[in-house]
């Protein structure tokens, strides 16, 4: 837990005193710091549901069900702030908060989606019926994924940039920023273990 | 699975269905209503193609779940739902269900199209695109919307909660769907693959509807 709370801090200080500011960015160039580990976690969080959730439909133990309602829960906060971080940076750098991007429309979608989750699961009063229908719209839930990961993306022009793994195989990112991304994101997914486990 | 089950099952919802018509009529007046609606606030100012796709298809997509909610709704109502399972096998009543569904849907667009074509005075400029479209979007809601349905009547509070859940799945079909209806109104360019993508998604949402069902239904 310490160890955790003192990488935490680590990272952040690395954000603010370690890392350059970027080129045509300058300083907002620090959000994605936050913008990109919390993005991850919300599509980690996705899958750790999905797996949970077929876990419990196999045994019927309601300790997946359980987990599989955290990792929405987490999901859904990440999902939120890394919403409204995405939206400042489009706004300090394209002019505009929303438009509709690929990326935003995936984002979107997966709000949709763990709301649509949560709103089932307040709405089921039984709690082994509510086991059983929130597992099967997680995993129904899931087969849009490659969708809105895969197909959506090509089917518009974007202006994000380009992801950390695209499909010309090349990272296009100064050294240091990019070993403090990296951090970052082993961070976050040490905060997400941590608070699956608790 | 048996076919001849899931024809009895679909013989028992065309009857129920044709026997209590409110289910059609409030679906058949809801896409009306949404049509008067957007064309009376429109005022008859011209449209561009996508802008009329986009209409087109969240009038179907609404209208639908004003039908579809109901698919298992009125049998655990009526509690008749412990009948079913004795008679048939999961997949059977599944799929039964489903074709009903896609029978409503079929029936209600045959009604929503030429209407919103008159309304909005919109132009098609390929028919054969627009109708295969319409065909495979209507699969795709009626597979997903089957499921959702078996879903949803655990819930206690059911009201916007049918179409909430909906959405979401459907969505890889909601889009290329507005994309090729547009396409086809518009004429010019468009190539048949581009139903590819439709068809594929609606074949993994039949797939996985009828793997998910046991785990409701049993």
């Amino acid at each position: 837990m310490i160890a955790t709370a003192l990488f935490t801090l680590g990272i952040v200080a690395a954000v603010f005193l370690i890392v350059p500011p970027a080129e045509g960015l300058g300083n907002l160039v620090r959000i994605i710091y936050f913008h990109v580990p919390t993005a991850w976690l919300s599509v980690i969080a996705f899958f750790t549901s999905a797996y949970f959730a077929a876990r419990y439909l196999r045994r019927l133990e309601p300790s997946d069900d359980e987990s599989s309602a955290r990792a929405v829960k987490i999901g859904f906060v990440c999902v939120l702030l890394s919403t409204v971080s995405g939206a400042i940076f489009s706004k300090l750098t394209w002019g505009a908060y929303w438009n509709w991007d690929p990326r935003q429309t995936t984002i979107f979608v997966l709000i949709l989606i763990y709301g649509a989750y949560l709103t089932l699961r307040a709405a089921v009063n039984d709690r082994r019926t509510r086991a059983k229908v929130s597992a099967v719209y997680s995993l129904l839930s899931v087969l849009t994924v490659p969708f809105l990961v895969f197909i959506l993306p090509r089917m518009y022009f974007s202006l994000h940039p380009t992801p950390l793994i695209n499909s010309s195989g090349s990272i296009d990112m100064d050294r240091t920023m990019l070993a403090v991304l990296l951090a970052a994101l082993a961070d976050a997914t040490l905060i997400f273990y941590r608070l699956m486990r608790r | 699975m048996n076919g001849i089950k899931i024809l009895t099952v679909l013989r028992k919802e065309l009857t129920a269905g044709l026997r209590h018509r409110a289910a059609s009529a409030s679906m058949l007046m809801f896409a009306l209503t949404a049509l008067a609606c957007m064309s009376l606030a429109l005022g008859g100012s011209p449209l561009e193609p996508n802008v009329l796709a986009a209409l087109l298809w969240i009038v179907i997509f609404f209208a639908s779940t004003v039908g579809l909610d109901r698919i298992f709704e009125d049998e655990a109502a009526s509690g008749t739902l412990t009948t079913l399972k004795v008679y048939a096998d999961a997949q059977s009543i599944l799929f039964g269900k489903m074709i009903y569904a896609l029978i409503s849907l079929s029936a209600l667009s045959t009604f929503l199209l030429p209407t919103f074509i008159v309304l909005f005075d919109c132009p098609v400029a390929e028919p054969p695109v627009m109708l295969l479209t319409i065909v495979f979007g209507l699969i795709g809601l009626s597979g997903a919307g089957t499921l959702v349905a078996a879903l949803s009547t655990a819930a206690s509070v059911k009201s916007g909660l049918f179409s909430i859940l909906l959405f979401p799945i459907v969505l890889p079909i909601f889009l290329p769907a507005i994309n090729l209806t547009s396409a086809a109104m518009a004429g010019g360019e468009i190539s048949l693959t581009m139903l590819i993508p439709m068809l594929l998604f609606d074949a993994i949402l039949l797939v996985a509807s009828s793997i998910l069902f046991d785990y409701i239904w049993n």
